[in-house]
């Protein structure tokens, strides 16, 4: 037998603990962990003897928060009378970071985090964060309950972004990379990797096309982006959406996309204080208001209006592609009902 | 608490909140859902979404109001009357549920023949609301085979509470809308663990459990189990010791986790109160204008630092673990009360909350097979819980009512205490918003929150702002006849012509300057839903 030779290779599961061992002598490690409650959050792993990776679980947290934290230092400022300010610049980690179980929809987010804070003006915090990072993806072979990446374009596999990926092939995971620092790890651990054959990656495209059939949930995101692009979509649609969201702010914080902030000074003594950074999020009234009162954005139902136009018109404009990665967190999270499923089922029966 | 504790035996939420979402017709009333009860409103809200009826109760277009298929904006204090007349439309169209009368209620009779004494048209001319679309209200509720009645403050705090109370009660009972699942009477708590608070005993007249302290038998089961000799008089309501002024017959006090200063009416008398007590200890997480006035302040630890439970609405019992210790020198509640405890010479030596539970378990028999190791690692248990091997009880009066048969109480108008007069033309309502909790001894600490509700708006008509001169934003000098404060306009068709409303978060205007002592007769709950004011724009600073 003739074996064609691949870029890919095979890691062997009972060899992903072995792997992690390696990798965590060089990198901070990042994963998918289950805690004891049974909630699955991707966390640092202090102790990989300690801890259950679940790479079956949708993690409820995105990568959003590693990084660009909830809230942040950005520098302290110190006044003493008759000099003029000091600036120190916060100190940051600067230790290389690996994340494991990225799934398509996260990785798909990071990737639009870089076009917010790399492309034009080039955000430090998170470029040095980001500098610091490797990626290793997940395909999904099994979209979860609220899962509509294939409606945003995002999912349920990628092939492009990450630096190592891995599918989930049964027995064993394929692995591949796309940039240079995941050829690395895949020269310098090489003992771990074997070379797949011609027919692993059939299993792997037969895994997609199987991926692709159990999505539980039809969301039609490209007639809604449409229908908003022409304006079919009629205001009784905001006015409704606006009179059922109960204000929380939750949909912004645990979008792996949602990355408005906002800046205020923590004024610690007389002479000191600290200047930060903490999410923020356009639905909330005071985060348009301006100083005298007066709001651009005048009420609630404009508000709701914003924030989803702004994923699904707006982005996809400026960008070519709406900056919503179709995770269905926010579906999960939402409790008044306001998710973006529910508007853009709204949407679609308004605008046919 | 005290209007259903009388006609169904038991003083809580008959449903779980959950049950909500599968009723086929939600009547909501005196409750702002969508602003003080979140969860709440998300299961109303899918519960339409199934195909629910929504009615709605409320002088004020709130959001829910807005999404209601029936709002019945009836004037204020006219609930008595409202529930009257769609039980008169109720028996008159057959829509009684006579076999459920029959066999799970009693006192009937009486509230037969006073609903046939009732003129219709006349009640809705007092109400304000059409008789055609309390006639709809009416069929609708009386029609359905599970219906749900949700009340909140709007209803209790009235010189009539009780009687609304009961009166809700006579409607469910009248369609047999009550003692089944997804289908019963709901009143909406309005804090955290003021379930639990009621349940361990936090009433003047009941031992936890509602084990009343006037019958002996309670009374000298606790005597024991606690080792000392105990009253068998029932203590003094909340305004009956806030109110006491100069010369009250409480002479020291220790306030725990309440700011009572700003939270209960004609604040000038509570601080006349307050300030001529011999002793003041107030414990609370952050120091609130009552602890301002105390001799010691205890800081207390937050949820946070602490392990116990607390019991929610539903009255479902939950964990709440520490995760952190306490900050600087603040001590859970249990603590301090310990170690009070201990220098006033009656040492308590619990080791733990597990073991305080083990004690309410003993002696509190709803919550007889509630022990931490039941309740963790799950949602928790839902009274009455009456052993070890008792699961829990999502819904109520299931067979019978806590009582044995359900008791019929009919209640007639009373008009609120101080309606608008040439003097004093506006009527005042307070509630709550969104984003502000109560006095805000928590929530004004958070910036974000303050960000989106920083200070007191009145909500008032473009119509009557107009007739003042008033733009949104522009401040007002609002008057009652025990006090004057100022604050902001908010112009919104939300509330009608001649009525305003606003909220008791802030200090800065402390609405209860304005509020009137008189309160429901059984409950003693005041009456901050309904005074008359007057309106003037200020016109400096």
């Amino acid at each position: 037998m003739v074996l064609i030779m691949t870029n890919k290779y095979i890691l062997k599961k009972d060899h992903l603990v072995p792997l992690l061992r390696q990798l965590g002598k060089e990198y901070q490690l990042v994963a998918p962990l289950e805690n004891k409650h049974g909630d699955t959050l991707f966390t640092h792993i202090d102790n990989l003897d300690n801890c259950r990776v679940d790479l079956e679980n949708q993690p409820q947290n995105s990568l959003k928060q590693f990084f660009f934290p909830q809230q942040e230092v950005l520098f302290r400022y110190r006044n003493q009378p008759g000099v003029s300010y000091e600036f120190e610049p916060a100190k940051s980690r600067e230790d290389a970071v690996l994340y494991l179980g990225v799934r398509p929809c996260d990785l798909s987010a990071i990737l639009y985090m870089d076009v917010v804070f790399l492309k034009d003006f080039k955000d430090p915090y998170y470029q040095k964060r980001r500098n610091n990072s490797v990626l290793v993806g997940l395909n999904c072979n099994t979209p979860f309950d609220n899962c509509f990446c294939n409606g945003t374009k995002s999912g349920p596999f990628i092939d492009y972004g990450f630096d190592l990926q891995l599918t989930d092939l049964g027995k064993y995971f394929l692995v591949e990379s796309d940039r240079s620092r995941g050829e690395d790890i895949l020269e310098k651990l090489h003992q771990f990797f074997e070379l797949a054959t011609e027919d692993d990656v059939k299993d792997q495209y037969q895994a997609y096309l199987e991926s692709r059939g159990r999505f539980k949930r039809q969301v039609h995101v490209d007639l809604a982006m449409k229908n908003l692009a022409e304006g079919y979509v009629a205001d009784g649609v905001w006015t409704e959406l606006s009179e059922r969201c109960q204000d929380c702010g939750g949909c912004a914080y645990i979008c792996p996309t949602c990355v408005c902030f906002s800046i205020y000074d923590q004024q610690q003594s007389a002479t000191e204080g600290e200047r930060i950074r903490c999410w923020d999020a356009c639905t909330f009234s005071g985060f348009t208001r301006m100083a005298g009162g007066h709001n651009p954005v005048d009420s609630s139902i404009r508000a709701i209006e914003q924030r989803f136009r702004h994923k699904l018109q707006f982005d996809v404009k400026k960008h070519g592609r709406p900056s919503c990665v179709g995770c269905g967190r926010c579906v999960e999270m939402c409790f008044g009902g306001t998710d973006i499923i529910r508007f853009i089922n709204m949407a679609c029966c308004e605008g046919m | 608490m005290a209007g259903l504790a009388t006609t169904f035996g038991s003083g809580a939420m008959t449903n779980s909140i959950n049950e909500i979402e599968n009723a086929q017709v939600i009547l909501v009333t005196g409750s702002n859902t969508t602003e003080a009860h979140p969860q709440v409103a998300r299961r109303i809200f899918d519960a339409v979404d199934r195909g629910a009826k929504l009615i709605v109760i409320d002088p004020r277009k709130t959001l829910l109001a807005k999404r209601a298929h029936i709002h019945l904006a009836i004037r204020p204090g006219t609930d008595i009357p409202l529930l009257n007349t769609m039980m008169r439309i109720i028996l008159d169209e057959n829509l009684a549920d006579d076999l459920f009368v029959e066999m799970r209620t009693e006192n009937f009779h009486e509230l037969r023949d006073m609903l046939f004494r009732l003129d219709c048209q006349e009640m809705a001319e007092i109400i304000g609301v059409p008789l055609e679309k309390i006639r709809a209200a009416a069929q609708i509720y009386g029609r359905a085979q599970k219906a749900v009645v949700c009340y909140c403050l709007g209803i209790t705090q009235h010189i009539c509470g009780t009687d609304t109370v009961q009166s809700i009660a006579n409607l469910a009972m009248l369609s047999g809308n009550v003692e089944k699942e997804d289908t019963g009477v709901d009143p909406l708590r309005g804090q955290n663990n003021v379930q639990g608070a009621c349940d361990m005993g936090g009433l003047p007249n009941v031992y936890p459990s509602y084990q009343r302290v006037d019958v002996d038998d309670f009374r000298l089961k606790f005597e024991k189990a606690w080792g000392v000799s105990l009253s068998g008089n029932p203590g003094l309501t909340v305004l009956e010791m806030t109110h006491g002024g100069k010369d009250g017959p409480v002479r020291a006090m220790f306030i725990m986790g309440e700011n009572p200063l700003l939270s209960d009416p004609v604040q000038e008398k509570v601080r006349e109160t307050l300030t001529n007590l011999e002793f003041l200890a107030v414990t609370d997480i952050f120091l609130t204008d009552t602890a301002e006035l105390a001799d010691v302040v205890f800081p207390a630890a937050s949820f946070a630092e602490k392990t116990g439970t607390f019991t929610n609405s539903e009255r479902r019992v939950q964990m709440v673990r520490r995760v952190i210790r306490p900050l600087g020198q603040s001590k859970t509640d249990a603590d301090i009360i310990m170690e009070l405890s201990r220098r006033l010479e009656y040492p308590m030596h619990y080791q733990s909350s597990a073991e305080v539970m083990e004690e309410i378990a003993m002696l509190a028999p709803v919550y007889g097979g509630m022990y931490h190791d039941r309740l963790e690692g799950s949602w928790g248990l839902q009274w009455p819980c009456w052993d070890r091997e008792h699961d829990g009880t999502p819904f109520l009066h299931k067979y019978y009512f806590t009582r044995g048969r359900g008791r019929f109480v009919p209640a007639s108008y009373q008009a609120p205490a101080e309606l608008p007069d040439g003097d004093y033309p506006y009527l005042l309502s307070t509630g709550r918003v969104y984003h502000q909790y109560h006095t805000g001894t928590m929530s004004r600490k958070s910036t974000l929150l303050s960000r989106e509700a920083g200070e007191a708006l009145l909500q008032i008509n473009p119509l009557d702002a107009g007739r003042l001169s008033v733009r949104n934003g522009d401040f007002l000098k609002m008057r009652s006849r025990r006090g004057e404060i100022k604050l902001r306009a908010e112009l919104t068709d939300q509330v009608r012509e001649g009525e305003v409303y606003t909220t008791f978060h802030f200090s800065e205007a402390p609405i209860n300057l304005l509020t009137i002592a008189a309160q429901d007769g059984k409950s003693k709950c005041p009456e901050y839903k309904i005074c008359a004011v007057s309106l003037e724009k200020r016109t400096e600073g």
